[in-house]
């Protein structure tokens, strides 16, 4: 049980870091002024995280200037942070500065975008996350999505990442040349000879490589690997650079080696062709025209399992030649798919309408006398004839088509923009995803032009309402989700309509076209959660739900902030037909980078044992971990009475309930008036301590009666706790430390432990909530039914929450200062409620009853109950 | 927004300016040119006539000043917006003198530029 240990530690001895005797007691008003410090500098950057992810939202304008000098100012407030620490904990944590230089290091290889040197030099497709992402190039970036995704089925294999392309250029002596290639690719005024010759002379250099130490043996174990599943084993290498398919498709660009033989000599041959496509003519002259600005480039290959093909092709998920019509395109040929996507032999075509269900609509077939086919064992593919009687017939049959068709469907609905999708079909008759990329359309200005004229027609549901959460265009039939139970029959591709935010909507974001909700901030866990997942979402729309019936389609603009009733065509078309997919502008999956080295927060609790400097994986957690070092300091030093001469940091709160609290003002959490030895509820200036004082204070919520506790429950609780948590009273330890804007609360009522530190102000991308529950006096049996209670409870009022037996761990952040005061007071009435209710768990259903009384407002319950079971 | 459809110039030396503005604004329907090189841009305001400017404030070559003073100079009746993350308060006041039109700290919400823009053609459609 290291977590009731640490609780233990905790309250027994003291923090494994608390004070050491001997030092100096420092002026309270010093104390004072430091801790205030470390909350400043750590909201500071806090705040600026909070910036950089608001600007993902797509409504922002930002250049990679921005991206730089906050990261910048970043990492400058991550220092003032450690400093402000080190000075209240008399440089306990000069530790800290280390940690912060390894992060420091990394976010500045992102901006300078080296950050795809470092890695493994292969990475198995599958196991991808997307912080590889910068190893692997674009292609395998999609195909390692699509690989999760369990309607597509896509060939096992490994990626050759781009380490291993530096690698590859530090081995051969190639580095000089190769930066200065990419100096010349910068420069619109190199002289095109001079690049030509370089480029040449890189691409042979490249060709010839020696494979990097250690690589042909990691091939050898890829190979086995694969053999292992399934043999004969042949693989197509492709190329994935690091701008393919992404802003740009440099479709064909690059090479493709394809039935390459499974030893690790024969798979570096083929790496070293894809490799040095990188610096070949084709792909050299399509960077210089389309791409200039473009940047360095590295190039990782992907190698998977070639499908014995029985026919392949493309479908796109939209007609290029009408974009928004509705209509699917398929186009394929028997055997390998090499032959369609170079236009070398005749191909069937086939119309498929979109709508409700899915119908072949045109079909036109040609008479296909050749095929693309394996060439023998040694490899390679050849071209051979077709017998006569399959010539004539269609690639694929209708039933397969719309299967085909259903996958590309739920594809597009995945990656929320029209797909170009390479299909293969194998001799068993299942269907392979070989390539998903954004399908890209050109729009004539002619066509431009009038857009707004033909958007008139359309009826506007709402206009310039709202704030937008996450770029992009949706439409979909209307799903309103009045309670989260109705997320379980959301329907594929439909717009969900929410009265509130609410980060369980995550559950269905993937299949969802766009949300909108009538409450809401671009800065909630959902703003977030559709930033990473690309859904288009406005919040704060007035009404909506009185404005929309279930059912009926609508298109959500959140862009221009606009809903119309209908499909409109038009703005699909228009989606479509940008160029640019903003999210995957190198500015964005940059800022996208950063976030995830600087904000996840992994090290949430200080009860769990990875909470040590060593453990903290981000800036967040740093912060985490400064801020609760940084309270427990004071805390700490609110205890030495050594250092506190008569009272005076600490006055006890009286008030209408048996509390016992000793509050610490940090500055203006308490009227100025105040006596000086006690305060009431009155005096308490601190906004959300109040909150908290309120809920607690609600009729009904504090029941007096003593809970009837059983004799092995006491036993229980003589036995596990420390002796003075038995009273349930005052024991010393019940402290609010406070400001006007701020509250920790760290105290324990009856068997229980129980911290709340929130920040509660105007500016509501501040604002926090981090709540803390553990112990009791029961068995485990029952603390731990207790500890759902308290997490379904704090669910539904949509704190992001972990439980790990009877510790419940809950957060909240960036909600207006209305709504934070309303949680707390909620979680005010929570603690008060649930104060000694782990005598009554003694079955699971209690856990659902307490907890519908509980949301229903019936605070009485409890008390009623319990002395139900006094009776008894 | 206006009856005439109006053109828009951009110059900034990050094609990401250029290429979110073409997005917003086409899309709104004005007919809209970017660039990323001031010396281009200027050949384009000296072949075709543009309404409405926006220019990045620091770039290489040739800063948003000047690039304020040459259009200017073109056609008095241009608005220049300045977009920059570098406003010193000594620049927004040159700036002013010059006859720029908004200074805009970047980065800044898209429709904060669009609010800007239609209060620019107003101006324009009033005959100011």
């Amino acid at each position: 049980m290291a977590v009731r240990d640490s609780l233990k530690r905790y309250l027994h001895l003291g923090w494994p870091w608390s004070r050491g005797s001997g030092r100096s007691c420092r002026p309270i008003s010093l104390i004072f002024s430091q801790f205030r410090a470390v909350l400043k500098a750590n909201n500071h950057a806090l705040e600026l995280m909070a910036d950089m992810g608001e600007k993902l939202s797509g409504e922002y304008l930002f250049d990679q200037r921005y991206v730089q000098t906050t990261v910048e100012e970043l990492i400058r407030a991550m220092h003032e942070a450690v400093a402000a620490l080190n000075l209240l904990t008399e440089e306990r944590w000069t530790v800290l500065h280390g940690v912060l230089a390894g992060f420091e290091a990394r976010l500045r290889a992102i901006v300078t975008g080296r950050d795809d040197r470092e890695g493994p030099p292969l990475l198995w497709l599958a196991e991808i996350e997307s912080h590889d992402w910068p190893l692997i190039g674009g292609k395998a970036a999609h195909l390692s999505e699509l690989s999760q995704n369990p309607l597509a089925r896509v060939p096992e294999g490994f990626v050759i990442t781009t380490r291993t392309f530096h690698d590859l250029l530090d081995a051969n002596g190639l580095r000089a040349d190769f930066d200065r290639f990419e100096r010349l690719m910068a420069d619109t005024q190199a002289e095109a000879a001079v690049l030509e010759e370089l480029r040449r002379s890189l691409e042979e250099r490249v060709l010839a490589a020696a494979p990097p130490a250690g690589l042909l043996d990691a091939l050898a174990g890829a190979v086995a690997r694969l053999a292992a599943a399934a043999t004969p084993l042949f693989l197509a290498v492709r190329s994935s650079a690091q701008e393919e398919d992404m802003d740009f498709s440099f479709a064909g660009q690059f090479r493709s080696v394809l039935q390459v033989v499974p030893e690790p000599a024969a798979i570096f041959h083929a790496y070293c062709q894809v490799a040095a496509s990188l610096f070949g003519a084709k792909a050299v002259r399509y960077r210089r025209q389309v791409f200039p600005e473009g940047g360095p480039l590295s190039i990782a290959a992907c190698c998977q399992r070639m499908i014995a093909a029985r026919a392949s092709g493309i479908i796109y998920t939209d007609d290029p030649m009408a974009p928004g019509a509705r209509q699917m395109v398929v186009v394929g040929a028997l055997g390998q798919g090499q032959a369609v996507v170079e236009g070398q032999l005749p191909t069937d075509f086939f119309r498929i309408a979109k709508g409700e269900t899915l119908r072949l609509v045109d079909a036109a077939i040609a008479r296909k006398e050749e095929a693309l086919v394996v060439a023998g064992p040694g490899g390679g593919l050849k071209t051979a004839p077709v017998a006569a009687e399959e010539a004539e017939q269609p690639c694929l049959a209708e039933a397969k088509l719309l299967e085909l068709a259903g996958i590309a469907s739920h594809l597009e609905t995945f990656f929320k923009r029209p797909q170009d999708i390479e299909w293969t079909m194998d001799e068993q008759g299942a269907l392979h995803i070989l390539q998903a990329r954004p399908l890209l359309f050109h729009e004539t200005d002619r066509e431009r032009k009038p857009l707004s004229e033909k958007l008139a027609g359309y009826e506007l549901l709402v206009a310039d309402q709202g704030r937008v959460a996450q770029q992009g265009i949706g439409v979909g039939p209307v799903y309103l989700v009045e309670t989260l139970a109705d997320l379980k029959a959301f329907p594929d591709g439909a717009v969900l309509v929410g009265h509130r935010d609410s980060s369980h909507f995550v559950q269905v974001m993937h299949r969802a076209a766009a949300i909108v909700t009538e409450v809401g901030t671009p800065v909630s866990h959902m703003a977030t959660l559709c930033r990473e997942l690309n859904v288009p979402c406005l919040v704060g729309v007035p009404e909506i739900f009185a404005k929309v019936a279930p059912g009926e389609e609508i298109t959500v603009d959140a862009e221009d902030r606009r809903i119309y009733r209908g499909r409109v065509v038009e703005l699909l078309a228009y989606q479509a037909a940008t160029t640019m997919n903003v999210h995957m502008a190198p500015e964005f999956r940059m800022l996208r980078r950063i976030l995830r080295d600087v904000s996840r927060l992994h090290l949430v609790d200080p009860l769990m044992q990875n909470f040590r400097p060593e453990g903290c994986k981000t800036f967040h957690d740093i912060l985490r971990f400064i801020h609760e070092t940084a309270v427990l300091t004071l805390v700490d030093i609110g205890r030495d009475e050594a250092c506190l001469p008569g009272g005076k940091l600490a006055r006890p709160l009286d008030l209408p309930i048996p509390t016992g609290i000793l509050v610490i003002d940090i500055g203006g959490g308490v009227a100025a008036e105040a006596p000086a030895d006690r305060l009431s509820f009155a005096d308490i200036r601190s906004v959300p301590f109040r909150a908290i004082l309120s809920g607690m204070l609600f009729p009904e919520v504090w029941h007096r009666a003593a809970m009837a506790v059983g004799f092995r429950d006491m036993m229980h609780s003589i036995l596990s706790a420390p002796q003075d948590a038995v009273s349930g009273q005052y024991t010393g330890r019940n402290i609010a430390i406070i400001s006007d804007t701020y509250v920790n609360l760290c105290f324990r009522f009856g068997y229980h432990f129980n911290i709340v530190d929130a920040f509660c102000h105007e500016v509501e991308r501040d604002n926090h909530i981090y709540f803390r529950f553990l112990g009791g006096a029961t068995d485990i049996a029952k603390r731990s039914r207790r500890a759902t209670l308290i997490a379904t409870i704090l669910e539904a009022f949509d704190f992001s929450v972990r439980t790990r037996g009877d510790l419940v761990i809950a957060r909240t952040s960036n909600l207006v200062q209305s709504e934070m005061e309303r949680t707390l007071d909620i979680l005010g009435r929570l603690i008060g409620f649930t104060r000694q209710l782990d005598v009554q768990m003694t079955d699971d259903a209690a856990v659902e009853r307490y907890a519908e009384a509980f949301l229903m407002g019936d605070y009485g319950l409890i008390a009623r109950e319990g002395q139900g079971e006094e009776r008894q | 927004m206006s009856k005439t459809e109006k053109r828009l110039l951009v110059v900034d030396d990050e094609p990401i300016v250029g290429k979110r503005l073409q997005q917003v604004f086409s899309k709104i329907g004005f007919a809209i040119e970017t660039y990323t090189e001031p010396a281009a841009a200027l050949e384009a305001m000296a072949a075709r006539p543009f309404d409405i400017v926006v220019t990045d404030l620091k770039m290489e070559g040739m800063d948003g000043l000047e690039v304020l003073r040459r259009v200017k100079a073109m056609n008095p009746a241009v608005r220049v917006i300045i977009i920059t993350g570098y406003a010193s308060p000594d620049t927004a006041e040159l700036a002013q003198r010059q006859g720029v039109f908004e200074f805009l700290a970047k980065p800044f919400r898209l429709d904060e530029l669009k609010q800007v823009i239609f209060r620019a053609m107003d101006e324009l459609d009033a005959g100011n």
